[in-house]
């Protein structure tokens, strides 16, 4: 263990190669976790719905929960590997963990808690450290009370300057924000950001809330039932989902079954409800006849209004009208059914309410919609289960 | 009071604190490890815990003095090579009491323990602390009340132990008549008055050392 040292700076403490190499295998009554991933100097976030097995992974990475099997390597360090007979125990993994209650020790003052991992420190130092952890979380004042008497936000400060005090390797981090209501995530957002930014420390956050993970994924992991469906960049996961079930997990909205009739280098050409459309970029390794599914988020149709003229480049257009609406506080989400289709609704598109309104919309209005062929994404679909 | 009486009150305090003590250092262990952790074994072992709430204590005292008294290897070995006798001795009779109290405290503290959130006995081993240091300064701690509660529940039944201690230690005044057996013998002489001054000790006895202990673990577990 690096001995802290209250004149060393955090950043010196990190050093190069936050190598991130994870393999976790538990088989559990009713449940089966087998999780490959790796990362680089990046911030991690392990995304899904509950009960995907992210909490399990990251409590494995934390030595904290029993593997079957697999391999866990932390900035080039090795603390699992079940071939080579390896298991660091979790006193000497130098991870900072932190659950999503917390776990706050409540016998213990906010000082007590932040200084419970200096243990091996003298005395001055420890107190140094303590009040530099203070100042960084911004909990001064505080030092003297019992955590039970905190808001829900002061208490998440104390657990991470807890988990951040003896400098660990990696931050792991379960579900920071569920606890916390809408305008405090953002602003706690922002400080783990900041933090980040400050001491370099690497962190692996689990989270099943979109925003956070967006907002807060350089590497994003999904994981579904035990299993990495895909893992990537904000940009891939996000707006280029490998499949379906990604797409679903990610909050795209429209996706819908077509068939491939023309692939011309980087575009592959669709027919869909007798509507041709063009995908731009996604086009590898399609064969014409293939069935494939066909993604759009409802933010990216946009509506054209009768008095718009020419298009500037290339645009998928296409007919319909609007069957349904529902009004959420800024955003209008409207179900539309596209000319031909038997569906009752076949797309949604989420639009501003003041768009709503400037391009005089209403239900039952006919209307003329507009996809750009590079965010149309195309994935093959998944041959029928036996 | 008379100065038999006052033997009486030291005896059953010893018998009683000796008891208690069995008891926490077997008891506590025993008590965590159930609460924590699954094995094979685990119902046969939480069964043991239980059964001596379920047999008579004079039978629990019969195989005790059979056990440790001279007809016995283990009790020839503690007479004759740790020089220790323990039939007819308070020693003897605190052993008897022990059984008898343990599975109170066994189950109380193992209540206790299982109120205290496993998450932070995980996030206390990641930040370094060995598994004992972790009982030491956070599951006993807020564990305390429930403990002090199981403390006092098994000093108490230990005081008012009857039927094991007087197997075993028997009935000698001044050396192994506790309370109990006390009353038991005014009763038998006929001496009412008596009997009912030793009840009233013993009962206080038994009040005092519950309120004494769940005011001292009140004021150690106030959160």
């Amino acid at each position: 263990m690096i001995p802290v040292r209250a004149n060393m700076t955090d950043r010196q403490l990190y050093g190069e190669g936050s190598g991130l190499a994870i393999h976790v295998r538990r088989r559990l009554p009713g449940f089966s976790l087998d999780v490959a991933f790796m990362a680089n100097r990046q911030r991690v976030v392990l995304f899904g719905p509950s009960g995907a097995g992210k909490s399990l992974t990251l409590q494995a990475v934390a030595g904290i929960a029993r593997l079957d099997g697999g391999r866990i390597v932390v900035a080039g360090e090795t603390l699992y590997d079940s071939e080579g007979g390896i298991n660091v125990p979790p006193q000497a993994r130098r991870v900072g963990y932190v659950p999503q209650r917390y776990a706050l020790f409540s016998h213990l003052t906010v000082e007590q808690n932040i200084g419970y991992g200096l243990h091996r420190l003298q005395a001055t130092e420890r107190q140094a450290r303590v009040r530099e952890m203070v100042s960084l979380m911004g909990l001064g004042g505080l030092e003297r009370r019992r955590t039970s008497e905190l808001s829900g936000g002061q208490q998440q400060r104390v657990a991470l300057a807890r988990a951040l005090a003896f400098s660990p390797r990696i931050l792991l981090l379960d579900e920071p924000f569920s606890a916390l209501d809408v305008p405090l995530r953002g602003e706690l957002r922002n400080e783990l950001l900041n933090l980040e930014e400050k001491t370099g420390i690497a962190m692996m956050i689990v989270t099943h809330d979109l925003a956070d993970a967006f907002l807060l994924g350089q590497r994003i992991v999904v994981i579904d039932n035990g299993r990495v469906l895909q893992e990537g960049s904000q940009e891939e996961v996000f707006y280029r989902p490998a499949t379906r079930k990604v797409a679903e997990l990610v909050g795209i909205r429209n996706i819908f079954p077509a068939t491939v009739i023309a692939v011309e280098g980087e575009s592959a050409y669709l027919e869909w409800n007798q509507v041709r459309l063009e995908a731009k970029n996604s086009s590898q390794g399609l064969q014409v006849g293939q069935r494939v599914d066909v993604c759009i988020r409802p933010t990216q149709i946009m509506i054209r209004r009768p008095e718009d003229a020419a298009f500037r480049g290339r645009m998928n257009v296409l007919d319909g009208a609007i069957v349904d609406e529902v009004i959420n506080a800024e955003t209008y989400r409207l179900f539309v059914r596209v000319t031909h289709s038997t569906n009752r609704s076949d797309l949604e598109i989420e639009l501003p309410g003041n768009t709503y309104f400037r391009l005089g919309l209403d239900r039952n209005k006919a209307i003329e919609m507009s996809i750009r062929p590079d965010l149309l994404h195309v994935i093959p679909a998944a041959a029928p289960s036996p | 009071m008379t100065s038999i009486e006052l033997a009486d009150v030291r005896i059953t305090l010893q018998v009683a604190g000796l008891a208690t003590l069995f008891c926490i250092l077997v008891g506590i262990p025993l008590a965590w490890t159930l609460a924590r952790y699954r094995f094979r074994g685990r119902g046969l072992l939480e069964a043991l815990v239980t059964l001596p709430l379920v047999l008579p204590p004079t039978v629990v005292g019969y195989y005790l003095l059979r056990g440790l008294g001279r007809s016995s290897p283990v009790g020839r070995f503690l007479e004759d090579d740790v020089g220790a006798r323990l039939v007819f001795t308070w020693e003897g009779a605190a052993i008897g009491a022990a059984v008898l109290s343990a599975p109170l405290l066994i189950r109380t503290a193992q209540a206790a323990f299982e109120q205290v959130d496993p998450e932070v006995e995980r996030v206390a081993a990641t930040l370094g602390h060995s598994r004992l240091g972790i009982f030491f300064t956070v599951t006993l701690p807020l564990a305390i009340r429930g403990v002090g509660a199981a403390i006092a529940l098994a000093f108490a039944r230990a005081a008012g132990e009857f039927g094991a201690t007087i197997m075993v230690a028997g009935n000698i005044p001044g050396k192994t008549r506790t309370l109990s057996v006390a009353v038991y013998d005014a009763v038998q002489a006929g001496d009412l008055q008596r009997a009912n001054a030793t009840a009233l000790v013993l009962i206080a006895i038994s009040l005092l050392s519950l309120l004494a202990f769940s005011q001292a673990t009140g004021l150690l577990g106030r959160r």
